[in-house]
């Protein structure tokens, strides 16, 4: 079952979190699932609930905040938005993304031969 | 770092705030199941099946919960937790076990504190203060000051050496006014390198410099931080001040730093005055002590050199002594018992001991601590074990729903380390109050304050929870390896009588259980010696009245007395004081100790013409001291009046009276009356016999010891500790009268050390017996927790055979015969015990006795001693049979058809 989702390298989904919410401001964890499962196509997630770990471990390096308010359905609901550590973290891991995606490419795109 | 820092915080706050955010994470998924099943419906889904997808969606909440937790939270801490409440509540659950480990434990590790607090007081806690104190000794005896100067420039095997005399006592007052009364503050006499050896630095000021020092120089004083602090109210100007010292002014010129008391702080010194002093701020110091080449009063402290171990460093030392014997013509003034000159004694310490005592001391020491602890350990494994049994069923379920071994365990494991940790904080308490008890009953005047730090510090705390903690492991980890061992199938089908198993004559339990005995019989044998030798020594008859008798000191030249001036009022003072209404007698000695120490080299001439060495006590006495006391003269006649006016020149023969043990020890069956005795260049000439003398630590008799007449010669030199006078009065006379008399002699006069001779015997007494419920406690503890062992093992088998029982019993067996099968391997194990233990013990105090002459002494009285031969193992094996035979009895009322039916 395992197999059909993308096997995530530790700390994407974690990035993944922090862009989306640097894109769309505060917002509760069902909010943050979701809009990760319309991006990537349902490929992610082995189910929503995995989202919480990565927001715990967010919060304690302090790259999120919460805050508890009202949803748009007029619930309440635990909001995160990002931090000013965590937009730096954002932009670094950014960066070291690129960096690791555009080396895989490289090597993973050599030919036969090829010097 | 800051990074990993955060999220510990955050994590361990989250522990602590667990239930909070278990409440916010079920209102998060809430929420969050809610607005999916929303977005379902929305989607046209039906309502059952909208929640359902919404479910299947968020994921399992019990797998979700735990994730969080996990991530939040510490789990390896909380684990930690719910183990450690596990174990509470099933301890908790189990209170006979629980009091009875508890007890075991509060003693066991109660006594090794105790015994490692009273360790680490004498011999580990390092002179506060000195550089590499390891290297520090002093010679045991004293030597003159060209002595001095030869051991130091010549020998070799010091980097430096110091001489000092002490601890004396001075009168001291701070300030110039002249009036203020004199207290008395215990101090050295030291010469200018005595600091430098030590390698002690000033806190404020100097120390001593020979340039600085001159005889005949202004007098100077350096004192210790506890005297400037109580004394000068750390005043940051006292450099410079004047101290009042024996009515004499010296100037304050340093103080040294923060904890030091001199060497040997064990009797604490708080003032030192250089020895280049003048004899009339220093009594000690009169007649050229600088270079005279007789009567010997320094104590040599030396720094041995690298590399300089202290056999070498005595050897040499005893050659260059000798050669200065010889060169000087002088007698062997100090030997020892081997006719040794020069003995070293450490003096890194708080206490000053030869180094073969201090091993022994640190081996008897460690050796109790390992066989209290290990016994203690042995019996509640033992006991730990039966519980597994019957906890067998329980583990066996703990087992086969998938915990691992190593949790079940760790689990059983915390249960032994909450016993031990309990254990071991009353244990920390109980010798707390115990070594409080043991100071304030060895306090109360002495001659010198005697500071021993006896008293729990921090390394006795850390210790006593290490050994918890390691007796907690110790006697956990086996029954719980074993426990969890079981088989699950036969563990499982165990009824409620369980904890049967099979019953295994050699099995681990009772391999423990002829240890403990064998521990138990160990100690009791050693104890039983200690406190059998103790009682023996106690004459608790002083062999005279005492009521009536008033003991006080006096000490006229700490109360600005010349030496001729001393003398004179000591000889006015008996008959002055006999005058009152209502005394029968007075009398003087030098000073009256609580323990006699026979500790003096004397010598006889054998008829042989061969010089023989004795170790002896000597005490001066006055006239009619023992009239006085009421204790009648064997042979000859005790001292006048006009023994105590003489003035005797070096070379004189000088009358002892002699006690009734140094009359055997020095000349046999012979007339002692008229013999010659030798003492450094004195020589006496025996003119009584006395059956007196105080009893001495583990001896059988008292102390051999030589009484010297008192004579204007002791008080001209101003004796250090003062002199004792002894005044018998009738009833209604008491210190008040005696001290408006001596204030009519003269207002200047302290009295101190004012005690009954009822209260001062009263002392040795309670000592005596504080040590004696000390080792008999020890013995007593060895001896119950092995009746408890027995009893268990008994108890034990008796259950693991009920059916073979029931089995003879249907078959005829007699109930003698039962009781006999069932006791049988009880009696075995205490029997197989007591030899090891026996065993053990004879080789013990045989160790003991090759590095203690006390120990060997008493061992040697005790070896035609039925009573401690044959005592030990006596009261052990009757324990032992009553231990076995309590539970065994139950197997009369064992019924066979009910044991038979049982499965």
């Amino acid at each position: 079952m395992a197999q059909s989702k993308l096997d995530l390298l530790q700390g994407t989904l974690d990035l993944m979190v922090l862009r989306t919410l640097s894109a769309l401001g505060p917002l509760h964890g069902y909010g943050i699932a979701r809009r990760i499962e319309q991006v990537s196509g349902d490929k992610v997630l082995l189910n929503q609930g995995t989202i919480y770990a990565s927001l715990v471990r967010l919060q304690q390096r302090g790259w999120i905040a919460a805050e508890w308010g009202v949803s748009d359905n007029n619930r309440r609901a635990k909001y995160y938005s990002l931090t000013k550590a965590g937009g730096k973290q954002l932009v670094a891991g950014t960066e070291n993304w690129d960096r690791i995606t555009a080396m895989m490419g490289r090597v993973l795109t050599m030919r036969r031969g090829e010097q | 770092m800051t990074q990993w820092l955060r999220i510990t915080a955050s994590r361990l706050r989250a522990v602590f705030t667990k239930q909070r955010l278990d409440r916010e994470f079920e209102d998060e998924l809430k929420h969050h199941l809610e607005s999916l099943t929303e977005e379902y419906a929305a989607s046209g889904m039906s309502g059952g099946e909208a929640r359902r997808a919404a479910a299947l969606k968020l994921g399992h909440p019990d797998v979700l919960r735990e994730e969080n937790r996990d991530q939040r939270g510490m789990p390896a801490l909380e684990t930690l937790a719910r183990d450690l409440r596990f174990a509470v509540r099933t301890l908790w659950k189990s209170p006979g076990f629980t009091s009875v480990a508890v007890l075991t434990l509060l003693l066991g590790i109660g006594l090794c504190s105790s015994l490692f607090s009273v360790l680490n007081g004498l011999i580990l806690e390092p002179l506060p203060g000195a550089r590499e104190p390891g290297r520090l000794v002093a010679l045991q005896a004293p030597v003159t000051y060209p002595y001095l100067e030869h051991y130091r420039d010549r020998s070799g095997v010091a980097t430096a050496a110091a001489a000092f005399i002490g601890p004396e006592p001075f009168g001291v007052s701070v300030g110039s006014a002249a009036n203020a009364r004199p207290e008395r503050i215990s101090g050295h006499l030291v010469s200018p390198e005595y600091f430098s050896t030590l390698g002690v630095a000033p806190l404020l000021g100097r120390f001593f410099a020979p340039a600085l020092e001159r005889p005949g120089g202004a007098p100077t004083v350096v004192v210790s931080e506890r005297f400037w602090r109580m004394r000068l109210n750390s005043d940051p100007h006292a450099l410079g001040r004047t101290v009042q010292v024996n009515g004499r002014p010296a100037t304050l010129v340093g103080v040294a730093q923060k904890g030091f008391l001199g060497v040997f702080p064990a009797n604490p010194a708080d003032l030192f005055i250089p020895i280049t002093a003048d004899a009339a701020i220093a009594p000690e110091l009169a007649g050229d002590v600088l270079h005279r080449t007789t009567d010997p009063i320094f104590r040599v402290l030396l720094r041995l050199a690298p590399g300089v171990a202290v056999p070498a460093a005595e050897a040499a030392l005893e050659i260059e002594t000798r050669r200065l014997d010889e060169e000087g013509g002088r007698r062997d003034p100090n030997r020892d018992r081997q006719g040794r000159l020069a003995r070293l004694i450490l003096a890194g310490g708080t206490t000053g001991m030869p180094s073969e005592q201090r091993s022994l001391l640190i081996m008897t020491y460690g050796l109790m601590m390992g066989l209290i602890l290990s016994f203690t350990c042995a019996n509640l494994a033992g006991l730990t074990l039966a519980r597994g049994g019957a906890r067998g069923r329980e583990i066996a379920i703990c087992l086969s729903l998938g915990a691992t071994r190593f949790r079940v365990i760790r689990q059983l494991l915390m249960e032994s380390v909450v016993l031990s940790t309990i254990g071991g904080g009353a244990g920390l308490a109980i010798a707390y109050v115990a070594l409080n008890l043991l100071t304030r009953s060895l306090a109360g005047p002495a001659a010198f304050p005697a500071e021993i730090p006896v008293a729990p510090d921090l390394r006795v705390t850390l210790l006593t929870f290490a050994i918890s903690a390691l007796a907690g492991a110790g006697f956990g980890l086996m029954p719980a390896l074993v426990s969890t061992r079981s088989d699950l199938v036969t563990g499982l089908k165990e009824t409620s009588t369980a904890g049967r198993g099979r019953y295994r004559r050699f099995g681990v339990r009772n391999l423990f259980m002829v240890y403990q005995v064998a521990a138990a019989m160990t100690l009791v044998m050693i104890m039983g010696f200690m406190v059998t030798g103790l009682q023996r020594g106690t004459n608790r008859d002083p062999g005279f009245d005492t009521a009536g008798l008033y003991l006080f000191s006096l000490d006229p030249a700490r109360d600005g007395y010349s030496p001729e001036e001393s003398a004179a009022m000591f000889l006015g003072l008996p008959e002055r004081l006999g005058r009152l209404n209502g005394v029968d007698g007075v009398t003087l000695a030098d000073q009256i100790p609580v323990f006699v120490n026979a500790d003096s080299a004397v010598s006889t001439t054998a008829g042989d013409g061969q010089e023989v060495v004795h170790q002896v006590a000597m005490q001066a006495v006055g006239p009619r001291f023992f009239a006085t006391l009421g204790v009648p003269m064997l042979r000859g006649a005790e001292f006048g009046d006009r023994d105590l006016r003489s003035d005797p020149g070096p070379g004189a023969m000088l009358p002892v009276v002699i006690n009734h043990v140094a009359a055997r020890q020095l000349f046999g069956d012979s007339d002692p009356l008229g013999r010659i005795i030798r003492k450094d260049e004195r020589i006496f000439q025996v003119a009584g016999v006395v059956r007196y003398g105080k009893p001495a630590f583990f001896r059988n008799e008292p102390a051999a010891t030589v009484f010297p007449a008192l004579t204007t010669r002791n008080f001209r030199r101003g004796p250090a500790q003062g002199s004792t006078v002894v005044v018998r009065a009738r009833k209604g006379v008491g210190f008040a009268a005696i001290k408006r008399e001596l204030e009519a002699v003269d207002s200047r006069l302290t009295m101190f050390n004012m005690r009954t001779m009822q209260e001062d015997l009263d002392r040795l007494n309670r000592t005596i017996e504080y040590v004696t419920a000390f080792y008999g406690g020890i013995g007593m503890f060895a001896l119950i927790l092995a009746c408890i062992g027995l009893a268990g093992v008994t108890a034990q088998a008796l259950v693991q055979r009920r059916k073979e029982i029931g089995i003879r019993m249907a078959l005829g067996a007699q109930r003698r015969q039962v009781l006999r099968l069932v006791m049988k391997d009880g009696a075995a194990m205490a029997l197989a015990g007591c030899v090891l233990g026996v065993a053990a013990a004879m080789g013990v105090t045989r160790a003991l006795a090759s590095l203690s002459a006390g120990f060997a002494q008493n061992l040697a009285a005790s070896a035609s001693d039925p009573v401690r031969i044959l005592g030990a193992p006596l009261l052990l094996i009757s324990v032992a049979a009553i231990a076995c035979y309590l539970p065994a009895r139950r197997s009369a009322s064992i019924d066979p058809l009910k044991a038979l039916r049982e499965e």
